[in-house]
């Protein structure tokens, strides 16, 4: 066993008073991925974030090399060879990306001034170590997030880190791009850095890591080799109980279609045709920006139709506005649940009932009781556990967010659901109960169109996947009998006729 | 919480209160020991009473923050929506400007009772207009509402110097119409009795309606709302009509108060509504507030200042007093808040 560079013990935070971190352990050897797993709310990234020094522990001990160590901030963390990849990408979108890499970095010397050659020279070693092709003076927010990500683990190279800690480097990126990401963490690891890796996705973990500590309730419940323990053994760990996977089998809908699209041509659009029946769960699978969230945004009216046209149970839709399209009982699930969905800032009920406010009112006030009844049925359905309703959404768990907003979507009682990756980012409990809430809503008649970053989600609970490249459907698969290979590759690879040409 | 007290009552009690009803406690806490701190320091009357507490000069403070108050109602909700009105002062100039030249200089044939529903028909009609201007601009071209209703400050007021042509329009004190509309809305329990019960409209209206609700849900995430299926721009539209229309009622108030349509009045009034906004647990970045809050936040401003001037304390004095409980404010709100 190499030996430890980082470790931790009884650390110990709270955040107005609500326990974060209590008596966690943890420890870190050279070379070696290792894995932080828990349910959301676990403290997972709190633990990660106090190595970084974005947050700084209560008590407990620290020792990096053996010497203990505080950690007061970002600045003492990259003196110390830490850095930390955050899951929301703490770039400069319009910076370039080598001014995003000097930025804040201790190891480019400047003199006050800066000059354009200097920092390309600083920046290409550990932009050609990550394999970025990219310009250095291009501007970040031109990039993929795939790439942006790639900067960032750059940014850290270039501080000559010896730790990188990743919060959920995979929770946007489309397989191609999480398989660049694990070529250059296989070379990260060759060269001796340790690497943090946070996630909830099961099959990374047991490709890329040599070892995995648990977290639940704040707590380590325990570190195991990869190869001592298998994917329900971490399962039980997190979540403290067994867990069993439910399947939703394929149904060969025979119900009306309530949604066609024919050549819908929209600014990222291109002659998208599909059918979505009653009772059916059309998975959409693609890269980010192939075009998967714009489907939900023409069929919300938000975005114009150029040519083409979206029939509605055999009627020309007239939706030019989201409002027009719950009228027609279309609810859909924004992508960014933080940016497009929740109003953090209100309660929890508030949150849920806001789209259906004037049915639950009358003369304009509302009916306080019956927005009540609605939002707490909603939850009850979903099984939201929340102690107390008038919280601000913004104290809960991505998970419990999440299914706010699910509620939201229900309440309308929709005929056509459209969820644009309803489960990232968010804990296995919370993604089994909205698998379930999916497939009830289904067996109930509700049109589904489920958007997903993750194959084996739309491979197990879609009947059919929609497959989009570059803003057209590139497939459209028979969900029980396609495969991960095969969608990956529609998703990735232009068609043979294109390819020729 | 921070509560010094342990007693477990205490502590339920607190627990069951909504995190609004926190702040608004906390809020009507300070402005209590700041009326118990202003009624120690206050000077005795020549009969050995004290100043501060006689019924004449309380009811003294509550006619002084009326005009303000009501403008910062409608402030509450502007900001409620993460914007701002500057405007607001210059619309208090315009409408009593533009209500005192309509009762002095337009002699109508009518009764003295129609031409002042006119006059003040007219002034609440075109502060109205002026917000609803910034509003369509605001909402329908996107541009921000600090730039639009800075344009408005500047504009308004010079409509409202264009239209007296930098003069004061004086109301007299005799018996004609202009005389009897100043006579019947200067009175104390006029302006006082107005401020009370547009606040209570307001605060059903923030708190109970599904337009409140709207207004909360724009400021704390407006892309959200807009996909959540609201109407966004409407929201927007009103909230600065509503604005214009309470600042040009506060105009009608001030002609009647001071006797006179004056078109450099109101200055700096946009930002003692703000101030009285923030002070009162408003966040300038939409969302979070209440009626309540920024009524408090009014009379806090109110007896502080009616406590320094009591004390015949320099009014320049009374201003870097103002700035440092705006800051106080804010920083007593920013602790203990939910980390985001």
């Amino acid at each position: 066993m190499p030996e430890t560079i980082l470790e931790m013990r009884g650390v110990e935070k709270r955040f107005d008073g609500v326990r974060a971190v209590h008596e966690a352990s943890f420890s870190l050897a050279a070379g070696e991925v290792h894995a932080l797993m828990g349910e959301n709310g676990a403290g997972k990234s709190t633990l990660a974030k106090i190595v970084a020094g974005a947050v700084s522990a209560d008590s407990g001990d620290i020792f990096v090399d053996g010497s203990p160590v505080t950690i007061r901030g970002p600045r003492d963390a990259q003196r110390l060879g830490i850095a930390m990849i955050y899951q929301e990408l703490d770039l400069f979108p319009h910076l370039s990306v080598a001014e995003n890499l000097v930025t804040g970095n201790d190891k480019f010397k400047e003199h006050g001034f800066v000059r354009p050659r200097d920092m390309d020279r600083f920046a290409e070693p550990a932009l050609r170590q990550v394999g970025l092709t990219c310009s250095p003076r291009s501007e970040v927010r031109s990039l993929s997030t795939g790439e942006k990500q790639l900067v960032s683990i750059a940014r850290a190279l270039s501080m000559q880190a010896r730790i990188i800690l990743m919060d959920e480097p995979t929770s946007s990126l489309f397989d191609d791009a999480a398989e660049r990401l694990f070529q250059v963490i296989a070379g990260l690891k060759q060269q001796g850095v340790a690497i943090v890796y946070v996630s909830h996705k099961m099959d990374e973990i047991f490709r890329i890591c040599n070892r995995v500590t648990v977290m639940r309730d704040g707590e380590t419940v325990g570190t195991r080799g990869i190869r001592e323990v298998s994917p329900p053994d971490l399962i039980r760990m997190m979540i403290g109980h067994e867990w069993k996977p439910r399947e939703r089998e394929p149904v060969a809908p025979s119900g009306e279609v309530v949604l066609s699209f024919a050549g819908v041509t929209t600014g990222k659009l291109r002659d998208v045709s599909f059918e979505l029946r009653q009772g059916e769960v059309v998975g959409v699978a693609g890269l980010l920006g192939s075009g998967r969230s714009e489907i939900g945004r023409a069929l919300m009216g938000l975005d114009r139709c150029k040519r083409g046209k979206v029939w509605l149970r055999g009627r020309l839709s007239t939706i030019k506005s989201v409002a027009d399209a719950f009228k027609m009982r279309i609810r859909w699930l924004p992508e960014d649940r933080k940016l497009d969905g929740l109003m953090m800032r209100m309660s929890i009920v508030e949150n849920a009932t806001i789209s259906d406010l004037k049915r639950l009112s009358s003369m304009g006030f509302v009916d306080r009781l019956r927005e009540r009844e609605g939002a707490l049925s909603c939850f009850q359905t979903l099984s939201l556990k929340s102690n107390s309703v008038t919280r601000a959404v913004g104290t809960l768990s991505g998970g419990n967010q999440q299914k706010v907003l699910l509620s939201r979507c229900l309440l309308g009682k929709p005929a056509i659901l459209f969820l644009d990756d309803p489960t990232r980012g968010i804990d296995v409990g919370a993604k089994e109960d909205i698998y379930q809430i999916i497939g009830q809503l289904a067996a109930q008649g509700v049109g589904i169109i489920f958007v997903s970053s993750e194959l084996p989600e739309l491979l197990r609970f879609c009947d059919r996947i929609l497959v989009m490249r570059e803003g057209s459907i590139a497939a459209d698969l028979d969900a029980g009998l396609t495969s991960q290979e095969e969608v990956l590759t529609c998703a990735t690879q232009p068609p043979v006729s294109e390819a020729h040409a | 919480m921070r509560s010094s007290s342990s007693s477990t009552a205490r502590q339920s009690f607190w627990k069951k209160l909504t995190g609004q009803q926190r702040d608004v406690t906390k809020s009507l806490g300070a402005l209590i020991a700041i009326f118990i701190f202003a009624s120690l320091l206050s000077p005795a009357a020549s009969d050995g009473s004290n100043i501060f507490l006689q019924w004449g000069n309380l009811t003294d403070i509550l006619r002084q923050v009326s005009i303000v108050g009501i403008i910062s109602l409608g402030m509450n909700f502007v900001i409620l929506t993460a914007g701002i009105d500057l405007s607001v002062g210059s619309i208090l100039a315009l409408s009593s400007t533009v209500v005192a030249l309509l009762l002095t200089r337009w002699q109508p044939e009518m009764g003295y009772a129609a031409q002042i529903s006119i006059a003040i028909g007219a002034a609440l009609l075109i502060s109205t207009a002026s917000g609803a201007l910034s509003g369509t601009i605001i909402a329908i071209f996107d541009v921000q509402p600090f730039v639009v209703t800075l344009a408005g400050m500047i504009g308004i007021r010079g409509l409202a110097k264009w239209l007296s042509s930098n003069a004061n329009v004086d109301v007299g004190f005799g018996q004609d119409v202009a005389s009897l509309f100043a006579a019947i809305f200067r009175g104390k329990p006029m302006i006082i009795g107005f401020y009370v019960v547009l606040a209570a409209i307001f605060s059903v209206l923030l708190g109970r309606t599904v337009f409140g609700r709207y207004v909360r849900a724009v400021g704390d995430n407006e892309r959200a709302s807009l996909y959540a299926g609201l109407p966004v721009r409407s929201v927007k539209l009103w909230v600065y009509s509503l604005s214009g229309l309470l600042a040009g009622f506060a105009g009608v108030l001030y002609a009647a108060e001071n006797h006179q349509g004056n078109p450099n009045s109101g200055v700096g009034y946009e930002l003692d509504a703000i101030a009285a906004v923030v002070i009162g647990g408003t966040q300038l970045s939409g969302g979070k507030g209440t009626i309540a809050g920024t009524i408090i936040g009014t009379l806090m401003i109110g007896v502080l200042t009616n406590m320094l001037r009591l004390n015949n304390v320099d009014s320049n004095v009374e201003m870097i007093v103002k700035g440092a409980i705006i800051l106080f404010a804010v920083a007593v709100q920013k602790q203990g808040k939910d980390v985001r």
